[in-house]
């Protein structure tokens, strides 16, 4: 039932509906107006959406054929000297539209307007054609209308082809990209319908688009601008990207020669772009990859770039499995020479095993590239870590991995980033002075550092990984987004750290660390910057939520200030900070690492944690906290560590919110509590709980008067009608599931005294039309099953479930407000 | 060549709408603001990313990203790329932006997010997270990015916090502006910015044709409207986005309230007095001179006039102002609100911004008095509807000024429309003599520069000048002889001498040689004496010597006979000389060439 309302509501916005073919010809004759302009520049792309979405479900040709005003805007607009740029781009993207479908395509030949749009009597002399919207819409509309082997002849005849050679190298870089993807899909349609299945072609064998368009990047990569080599090697690199048919072999023996060529001249042209078309062609599943022309160009490709240059390259390679192992053993040993370089500058011992040992560590044109300026060392040793990080994770990298002299290295790179390197050697020096305070390496080191968490690594190496961790927390110079990446490197690294199975307590040295760790911490938290003391209690969560449960660090940290400080920061002045203290707090308590709240009667609580969230939840003016307050709550409640009074005060506070958010969370409280008292929802509920003992049927009246008396119902009936769809959502979600579990009762009740409705549902009817400021009376069980039971719940939900803007987004209004806000232009210059 | 480049990247196929512009300037790049178009639903309303590198990664290519102040137009956009598209750099701006920046986002994000439905959108967490990238920067704060590139920001009034910057490598810099106001408001003070001659200044150009009416007429005129419909009994919508003008308007109506005695009750619906307080108070140094001065005696943002709104306040009866959100009548409170008052004419909503297409704001705005609501319900539009501007852009007099301000080399025009521009790009051209240009969008600028390299002189060298007597003058360019050596990555023009012993190298002399063929039977000697007596009658003012050796020099030149292997009656002369002599040594050659006088008898 649901699924067939749904369907019919999405294709009612699809096809052209009465309401819209009618408001068609004035806009037409809006558009085709110089004098008139549409305001909004939005509004045509929506326009152009919406055809798109008609063009789709049904015939063009109808489409036009019923609506004549369509037909007479393009002629219209291709009769007008002094066409607006934006209204000359929609026309040629519009009639693109049409001619995507074959019929429509000759019905508009047959009218010459294609030709006029898209031919030599084109808009290529008029002013506006020097906007590139206009270019990029003429280009966007050949591309929409190419779709059959009509429009491929249409191409040739009207020379088409050629102007689009021209703008690819066009001065706004979308329109040239454009032309460049238009290039490829004129191709692949032309090889659809000609060669497809041939083993191998001739020059003959082409079709004449195809070959055309290959003629033309054969030509373009042996010019001499490197321009033009760019833009056939991109075009080339988008075809063996997406095109994985048999010719894409071919293609690749007939260019290949040429592409080999690029490599002879002096300097490399688009060197980045030939990258970019060797991965492509090596990643394509039909090229022929083990005739070893392609490895070969790659690794001569290699050979000839500088390092930054090779770069995504060597990335490329490496990730790829049919790579062959030499060129892969040497684009690895390539990508690890800045590695190198550092560990044979900070090394006393010659020769480092299993990793950078042989000729590239010590290649001293390398070294002498790597250490050239500041900038190129930290660029060089930025893509390195960066890709390395790539990698790490990757089944298919090198193996095997060499884990532990990487991490060496990236141990040593942090120690001379903080200046706790001893430097050994000049090179160390020159290295010390480059990357000492440098953030940049700092954050992709640590990054990498977090990454090799995943290895196993020597015992050793792991304290010299803690050791330089804690320097990075401890040190005031650290920025506080190095000190963030310190705290996630770190996560990632605790749980890792060397335990013997089964055994629940610390390792020495881990406990070690987290002693030392625990001072620093303290200091964070007191940081003047809000982002570190944000860091530090999100840290300090995640801490309490791994390690929690164990008593070395239960013992660790309650002998630290951290709980009574982190307390303190729920008075900080950044309200994200409040919102983190909140959730760190509450993992506190969770944990029984701070005093369990009791009900808020209890006087002790009132002064206590209980009553500083309750306080955050009704004083604070910013939505973060009360919301992390809200998460709390919910997860005291699943935890078992609430009851009905906690439970009455909170959706008091709540049902009075301002945030949206804040309410929404109040009725997932109240879900959860409802849980608790009738059981699990029935299916798909995303609110599972422990399974706890539901109350048996009979129980039920007394259940109800606690939701009463709790003032839920109250809460859920009034967010029923909530300004905010997702609050409206939700309480409709719990009075279903409330219904639903109280349907049993209902059938019993039936036979017994109806009870008087009227009062309710009068209030009810006052909330929906928004007048909220009557209070709902005591509600008696009878009176709540026999109000559930008259609401159409299920039909609320489904109008709830349309967006908010499922009337913004009509084609009607869509089309009203273009022709209401023709000329309107004054607000259009504000910003948001 | 050294050049800077500037690409705006607003989206593909799209003009105006939001403001992310690409910079390269001495091999950095720098992204300035990061906006998104809040009248598209789907991935348009985002700067398309992928153009800015096509190969490598955004972090190793970006230097860093600058945001100008905290419109959802110029930072909308900045969490998606920071936490989704994986920009993991820096992010500067000032510290009020830094504050109100995700106050913004946060609202727009739970538009799109949580009312819509819509997927790929940033989360809370997202936006915190993004935050803590900020580099937050005071104002005239010279700060380094990195050893190279160095901004500072300026004071652009616009919003609270909003800064133009100086983007500085070596010699070479750009301005950007942003959006800014070159008159004082009411709670803002003008943009200024020093003469920092930068070789580009891109500023915005919003009102590049306007000379826009006075901010203060646009105020009288809302406390007119705003007044009228109170006084006749009517409530007042004023649909706003959490902060900013919002702020704005409650000060101007808090003030009108005191002066003229009104008892009629504003509200503000979601505790924003409380956020705006909270913020200028943060910020009083960023507000104007005014606001500043009498913040001692009375802080403007405690309101006395303006109380927190509650739902059941929209029935009740008589006159009121509320202040709801969202600005765009699409949703919520302020939605419902205007669902309750539209039917009564004597009321009045205000409009003070923009309002995409398809929202309720949008249709009243253009005239629609009968809206479609969910469930096919039709709104009679009965109140009155009003749009205010106050926006605070500064127009074509306040962008020729700020052109005036920092003498920049070239102008380049953005966030405006084309035809608007070209008028302001022929004033700039014609008035300061600079060169003027407006991409469109996706389209590259390229500007060629002469970057100036600092050279330092040797103390040595100076002296010898000195010695010989010619004293420096300060506003005068002078030749000066050196060796340029480039030692530690520094320039110095030191003495030859020097040169050579700091870059221990041995001197070598270089000399030009050249042969002349004379026909002369005597012996090589007495050629030689022919030779020195012709030279010294010729050339009085050198110094021409007879050496014992039969060679006669003059100044550097030495010339020596021998007899011609083949021709005895033929000399050859061996004519040798230094570079520093090259002219005398080629005019003695050309001289020698002519023949010698023919000698007494």
């Amino acid at each position: 039932m649901d699924g067939t309302r749904t369907g019919e509501a999405g294709t009612s916005s699809l096809i052209m509906d009465p309401e819209c073919s009618r408001l068609l010809p004035d806009l037409c004759a809006v558009l085709a107006d110089p004098r008139q302009l549409v305001a909004d520049d939005t509004c045509l792309e929506k326009l152009l959406d919406w055809f798109k979405t008609v063009t789709e479900a049904e015939s063009s040709l109808l489409l036009l054929q019923e609506n004549p005003c369509l037909v007479e805007l393009l002629a219209q607009v291709l009769k007008l000297q002094d066409v607006s740029s934006r209204v000359l781009s929609f026309v040629l993207r519009l009639a693109g539209l049409f001619a995507a479908q074959e019929h429509c395509f000759q019905y508009l030949q047959q009218g010459e307007l294609l030709l006029g749009l898209f031919g030599e009597a084109g808009p290529f002399g008029q002013a506006a054609w020097t906007v590139p919207t206009v270019r990029s819409g003429w280009i966007q509309g050949l591309h929409s209308l190419t779709q059959h082997p009509s429009a491929l002849d249409f191409l040739e005849d009207c020379g088409a082809i050629d102007r689009v050679f021209s703008l690819q190298g066009d001065s706004s870089l979308f329109v040239a990209s454009a032309a460049s993807q238009l290039l490829v899909h004129i191709l692949a349609l032309s090889m659809r319908g000609g060669a497809e299945g041939y083993p191998r072609h001739q020059n003959g064998d082409w079709p004449l688009c195809a070959q055309k368009i290959i003629n033309h990047v054969e030509e373009s990569l042996c010019s001499l601008a490197t321009s033009q080599v760019t833009q056939a090697l991109n075009v080339l690199t988008t075809t063996f990207g997406r095109c994985h048919s048999s010719w894409t072999d071919a293609l690749w023996v007939r260019l290949h020669p040429l592409v080999a060529r690029l490599l002879e001249r002096e300097p490399i042209p688009a060197a980045h772009s030939l990258v970019d078309l060797l991965l492509s062609v090596a990643r394509s599943p039909v090229v022929c990859s083990e005739e070893g022309s392609l490895w070969e160009t790659a690794a001569r490709t290699l050979n000839r770039l500088s390092q930054p240059q090779a770069g995504p390259l060597i990335l490329g390679l490496l990730k790829l499995q049919q790579c062959p192992q030499a060129l892969r053993t040497r684009a690895f040993g390539l990508l690890l020479q800045p590695l190198a370089c550092v560990l044979n500058a900070t090394t006393q011992a010659p020769g480092l095993p299993g990793l950078l040992d042989g000729p590239v560590g010590g290649d001293s044109a390398a070294v002498d590239t790597f250490l050239s300026s500041k900038a190129a060392c930290v660029g060089l040793l930025c893509q390195t870590l960066a890709h390395l990080e790539e990698l790490q994770p990757l089944p298919q990298r090198l193996s095997p991995w060499p884990q532990a002299p990487l991490l060496g290295a990236v141990v040593t790179v942090l120690q001379l980033c903080n200046g706790s390197a001893a430097p050994a050697s000049s090179v160390a020096g020159r290295l010390c002075g480059t990357l000492a305070g440098c953030v940049r390496v700092q954050r992709v080191a640590l990054d990498f550092l977090g990454t090799l968490s995943e290895g196993s690594s020597p015992p050793e190496l792991v304290a010299q990984v803690f050791a330089v961790l804690l320097e990075y927390l401890e040190s005031p110079d650290s920025s506080p987004m190095v000190l963030r990446k310190a705290f996630q490197t770190t996560l990632r690294w605790l749980p890792s750290s060397p335990k013997t199975p089964g055994c629940s307590e610390l390792r020495p040295h881990t406990l070690l660390f987290l002693r030392e760790l625990f001072p620093v911490l303290q200091k964070r938290l007191c940081s003047p910057c809000w982002e570190v003391r944000d860091s530090t209690l999100e840290f300090l969560t995640q801490l309490i939520r791994h390690w929690g449960e164990q008593a070395d660090f239960r013992h660790t940290l309650l002998d630290s200030e951290m709980p009574e400080l982190a307390q303190q920061l729920l008075r900080d002045p950044e309200s994200y900070v409040r919102a983190s203290a909140v959730t760190a707090m509450g993992q506190l308590c969770s944990r029984g690492l701070h005093a369990i709240p009791t009900s808020p009667d209890n006087p002790e609580a009132q002064q206590g944690l209980l009553g500083e969230f309750l306080h955050i939840l009704s004083t604070d003016s910013e939505g973060f906290p009360r919301r992390a307050v809200m998460q709390v709550f919910t997860e005291w409640l699943k935890d078992g560590l609430a009851d009905v009074v906690f439970m009455a005060t909170v959706l008091q506070v709540v049902s009075r919110d301002l945030d949206w958010e804040v309410r929404a969370q109040g009725l997932e409280l109240a879900l959860v509590f409802l849980t608790q008292m009738l059981g699990q929802p029935s299916l798909h509920c995303p609110y599972a709980v422990a399974p706890r003992e539901a109350a048996p049927l009979s129980q039920l009246p007394k259940v109800l008067q606690t939701l009463s008396r709790v003032r839920l119902l109250d809460f859920a009936f009034r967010a029923l009608f909530d300004c905010d769809r997702p609050v409206a959502q939700k309480s409709c979600d719990l009075l279903l599931f409330l219904r639903d579990k109280t349907a049993p009762y209902s059938c019993l009740q039936e036979a017994g005294d109806s009870p008087d409705l009227a009062s309710v549902e009068s209030v009810l009817r006052r909330w929906r039309v928004g007048e909220q400021g009557q209070p709902l009376e005591d509600l008696e069980p009878e009176s709540v099953l026999a109000i559930l039971r008259s609401m159409d719940l299920e039909d609320l939900q489904d109008t709830l479930a349309e967006s908010s803007d499922h009337v913004e987004k009509s084609p009607q209004s869509l089309l009203q407000d273009m022709l209401a806000t023709v000329s309107i232009l004054e607000n259009e210059a504000d910003c948001y | 060549m050294p050049e800077i480049r500037v690409t705006p990247l607003v989206g593909a196929g799209q003009d105006v709408g939001r403001s992310c512009i690409l910079v390269s300037i001495a091999g950095k790049n720098v992204m300035l603001d990061c906006g998104m178009h809040m009248g598209f639903n789907d991935d348009r309303r985002f700067p398309d990313f992928s153009y800015i590198t096509q190969n490598g990664r955004l972090t190793d290519f970006l230097d860093c990203v600058i945001i100008s102040h905290f419109h959802l137009d110029h930072c909308g956009a900045l969490p998606y790329f920071s936490e989704m598209v994986g920009y993991d750099g820096p992010i500067y701006m000032t510290h009020p932006t830094q504050a109100i920046c995700p106050i913004l986002l946060e609202d727009y994000r739970k538009i799109a997010v949580d009312k819509k439905g819509e997927a790929n959108f940033f989360t809370s967490q997202m936006i915190k997270d993004c935050m803590k990238k900020v580099v937050a920067v005071h104002l005239h704060q010279t700060v380094q990015v990195d050893d190279e590139l160095e901004i500072k920001a300026y004071y652009a009034g616009h919003v609270l916090g909003a800064a133009m910057f100086q983007i500085k490598v070596g010699s070479e810099s750009v301005v950007y502006t942003g959006d800014y106001n070159m008159t004082p408001d009411r709670h803002l003070g003008a943009a200024w910015i020093d003469k920092c001659r930068p070789n580009l200044l891109i500023t915005e150009s919003t009102y590049a044709t306007t000379i826009r009416d006075s901010k203060r007429c646009r105020e009288r005129d809302f406390l007119k409207k705003v007044h009228e419909t109170v006084e006749r009994g009517g409530k007042v919508l004023i649909p706003v986005f959490a902060l900013g003008r919002a702020q704005e308007l409650c000060i101007l109506l808090e003030t009108f309230w005191e002066r003229m005695n009104l008892k009629v009750p504003i509200y503000f619906s979601t505790g924003l007095t409380e956020k705006a307080n909270h913020y200028y108070k943060l910020f009083i140094t960023w507000t104007n001179q005014k606001i500043r001065k009498t913040f001692v005696q009375r802080n403007m943002f405690e309101f006395k006039h303006i109380k927190a709104f509650d739902r059941a306040f929209a029935d009740n009866p008589g006159p009121m102002v509320v202040f709801a959100t969202p600005g765009m009548l699409h949703a919520g409170q302020s939605l419902q609100i205007f669902r309750k008052w539209a039917g009564n004419e004597k009321n009045m909503v205000i409009m003070p911004g923009y309002c995409v297409q398809g929202t309720v704001g949008h249709k009243i705005l253009s005239g629609q008095r009968k809206l479609e609501m969910e469930g096919r319900q039709v709104l009679e539009v009965k109140m009155q509807v009003e749009y205010m501007s106050f926006s605070a852009h500064a127009d074509a007099k306040g962008i020729m000024q700020l052109v005036g301000q920092a003498e920049p080399e070239n102008v380049l025009l953005v966030h405006g429309e084309a035809k608007k521009m070209e008028f302001l790009k022929q004033k700039i051209e014609q008035e300061f003599r600079v060169s003027c240009y407006m991409p469109a969008n996706g389209e590259t600028v390229t500007l060629p520069t002469s970057p100036s390299i600092p050279v330092g002189i040797s103390l040595g060298l100076l002296k010898r000048e000195m010695a010989q007597g010619l004293l420096p003058e300060a506003k005068k360019p002078r030749l000066l002889h050196g060796t340029l050596i480039m030692k530690d990555s520094n320039f110095r023009l030191v003495s030859s001498e020097q040169a050579l012993k700091e870059l221990g190298l041995a001197e070598h002399q270089l000399r030009f040689t050249c042969r002349v063929h004379l026909h002369d039977t005597r012996k090589e000697q007495e050629t030689a004496t022919r030779i020195y007596s012709h030279l010294k009658s010729i050339l009085k003012d050198h110094c021409v010597q007879h050496l014992p050796d039969g060679s006669v020099t003059v100044e550097s030149i030495l010339v020596q006979a021998a007899a011609h292997s083949e021709d005895p009656g033929t000399k050859v002369l061996l004519v040798s000389w230094t570079y520093q002599d090259e002219e005398l040594g080629s005019y003695l050659t050309s001289l020698l060439k002519k023949g010698l006088p023919q000698a007494p008898s």
